[in-house]
């Protein structure tokens, strides 16, 4: 039995690891594994180049950044699996919906939100007051650029027309109760915990964005995919098991209860169940948003890592000026998904179907032009 | 005084007593500018008002996130941060981060005039951790004695024995059976209270 170190962040998209190590599926390919719950992504990045975890659940754009060395000391991380695709949702402060509800726009699309939100910046802005505050989870992660593509959708600039800030996800709904940010940008199950607190309002649901988008992924350290190719593989087949166990809806139960333990997320399991089923309260018990593709954790071949979607992360990452375009660090990015290390773990995978009209399926807005990005970094 | 004791360093720790030891450390090496902040409200404005050139941080604290904003580009910041360590100093990091605690530099701050701070750091984190597992270890011990004494209590009580031949009869069966005397004296509770 290899036992491994695991980091992971009470989140519901921590499913998969959580299930490979309480439901057998790591035992079964002769793995124990041990888990690690941290307080922040940056440890869980230091944890993992120290060699105090061999491998966590990590953003997606976490490891690309700490492979690039933006930021910080470059740590080469190796990403063998997505743990899931989506799964992220934006929530706005009461009085700032109810405003939005006012510009007379159509709230029950994403787009009619951005434009909506739009319009109250705008006012807000003509009235000399000061912009609004929006929280992410991390600088480098999938929730930062979406409410970026969000509030550009609004005709809004996210560096100018209003503050973009980092706030733990714990602290986000206390933080939107008292008025310190506006709305935030947040993994499950932090939406709907802000919702419970009657502090917030679900606006858009991060499917409703880009509708096949890479969250979370299992990185390990080069060192480590490079030593020990074999144990690599055993971890993510069981992974991989794990995932189709997870997405079975007849399993949600279960997985709800499991999440909702102590040493894991520690929150009630009907809130983490609606996160997993994908459909989400808006209000306290109120209207329900709901999308079939919400939280993705295995099917359509989510779990094979796409290396269009690291290169997109990485034009995001350029985009929201947290690094320069270099060719060569387009590359590096690309190089960070590993769907070769995936096939020889897992085997042949039935093809994912192709995604329009770009590789993260963006809703609305500017579209990605891989190969304009890969020409000239725009 | 050298230019280096005047280094602004802030200790961001929600533990008042580390916080302490490591303030108490980095005055004895001659640092004159070391302030604690407390409470996560408003953090970044507060450390950004302090401007320091330092910045010591617990592992366990979920502010690191918020801090690392400074890491990248954004027009809130006065000039740019970054992490002290690099790809050359492995050790350090690794040191660091086993001790518990993370340090952030300003850009262009030479890393052997940050470096005597780092290690006054992790040094006294690593005290802190001894002190907090011997206290624990004498609390656990307390304990463990109780317990002993309890079913001493019950022993004398149920077979009118003296202190004495109870504790010694604990002790026999514990290595009997080769358990720990607390794990015996634990069981004998366990079955009174289940009798009674």
């Amino acid at each position: 039995m290899r036992r491994l170190a695991m980091g992971f962040i009470p989140l519901t998209d921590a499913a998969v690891l959580i299930a490979a190590a309480e439901r057998g599926f790591a035992m079964a390919e002769g793995i124990e594994i041990a888990l690690h719950k941290e307080v922040s992504w940056a440890n869980i990045r230091d944890k993992v180049n120290v060699g105090l975890l061999d491998g966590a659940h990590m953003l997606g754009p976490l490891a690309i950044a700490s492979s690039l060395g933006l930021g910080h000391v470059r740590v080469p991380l190796v990403v063998p699996l997505a743990l899931n695709l989506n799964g992220s949702a934006i929530t706005l402060a009461k009085s700032l919906y109810a405003a939005m509800g006012e510009t007379g726009a159509d709230l029950s699309t994403a787009l009619g939100a951005a434009r909506a939100l739009g319009r109250v910046v705008a006012a807000r802005k003509a009235a000399g007051e000061e912009p609004l505050t929006f929280a992410a989870v991390y600088t480098f992660s999938t929730h930062h650029y979406l409410i970026r593509h969000f509030l550009a959708a609004g005709g809004i600039d996210p560096d100018r027309d209003v503050r973009l800030v980092v706030i733990p996800p714990p602290f986000m709904a206390e933080s939107l109760r008292n008025g310190l940010i506006h709305g935030f940008s947040v993994g499950s199950p932090w939406n709907s915990v802000a919702v419970d607190a009657d502090v917030g309002r679900i606006a858009v649901l991060g499917a409703e964005i880009f509708g096949w988008v890479p969250e979370k992924v299992l990185g390990v350290h080069a060192r480590f995919a490079n030593a020990e190719p074999e144990v690599l593989h055993r971890l993510v087949r069981a992974l991989h098991a794990a995932a189709a166990w997870c997405e079975d809806p007849a399993n949600h139960a279960d997985l709800a209860r499991l999440l909702s333990e102590p040493r894991h997320l520690a929150l009630p399991a009907e809130l983490i169940r609606r996160t997993l089923d994908g459909r989400l309260h808006t209000a306290p018990g109120g209207a329900l948003r709901v999308h079939p593709d919400y939280l993705v954790l295995h099917r359509d071949g989510a779990n094979r890592p796409d290396p269009d979607h690291a290169l997109w992360m990485y034009s995001q990452i350029v985009a929201a000026h947290q690094g320069d375009w270099a060719p060569d660090a387009a590359r590096e990015a690309i190089s960070v998904y590993r769907p070769d290390i995936f096939d020889a773990a897992v085997g042949p995978t039935p093809p994912t179907p192709p995604h329009a009209p770009d590789c993260v399926a963006t809703q609305f807005g500017a579209v990605f032009d891989k190969d304009a990005f890969l020409a000239t970094g725009a | 005084m050298s230019n280096d004791l005047l280094l602004r360093i802030v200790i961001v720790d929600e533990s008042p007593v580390r916080a302490a030891i490591l303030s108490e450390g980095l005055r004895e090496a001659g640092y004159v500018n070391v302030l604690r902040m407390e409470g996560r409200h408003n953090l970044l404005e507060r450390i950004y008002a302090v401007d320091p050139d330092v910045i010591l941080i617990d592992l366990e604290d979920p502010s690191r996130d918020v801090i690392e904003q400074m890491l990248h580009v954004s027009r809130e910041v006065k000039r740019p941060v970054a992490m002290f360590v690099d790809q050359s100093d492995g050790q350090t990091i690794q040191q660091a981060i086993e001790a518990g605690v993370a340090s952030y530099v300003v850009d262009g701050l030479r890393k052997d005039r940050v470096r005597p701070i780092v290690e006054t750091t992790i040094s006294r984190f690593r005290a802190f951790a001894r002190l907090k597992a011997e206290l624990e270890e004498a609390k656990s011990q307390l304990e463990e004695r109780k317990l002993v004494d309890r079913a001493k209590g019950i022993l004398i009580k149920l077979k009118g024995i003296s202190e004495e031949e109870a504790y010694s009869l604990l002790r026999r069966t514990a290595m009997n059976e080769k358990k720990r005397i607390v794990d015996i004296a634990q069981s004998i509770i366990t079955a009174a209270e289940l009798l009674r």
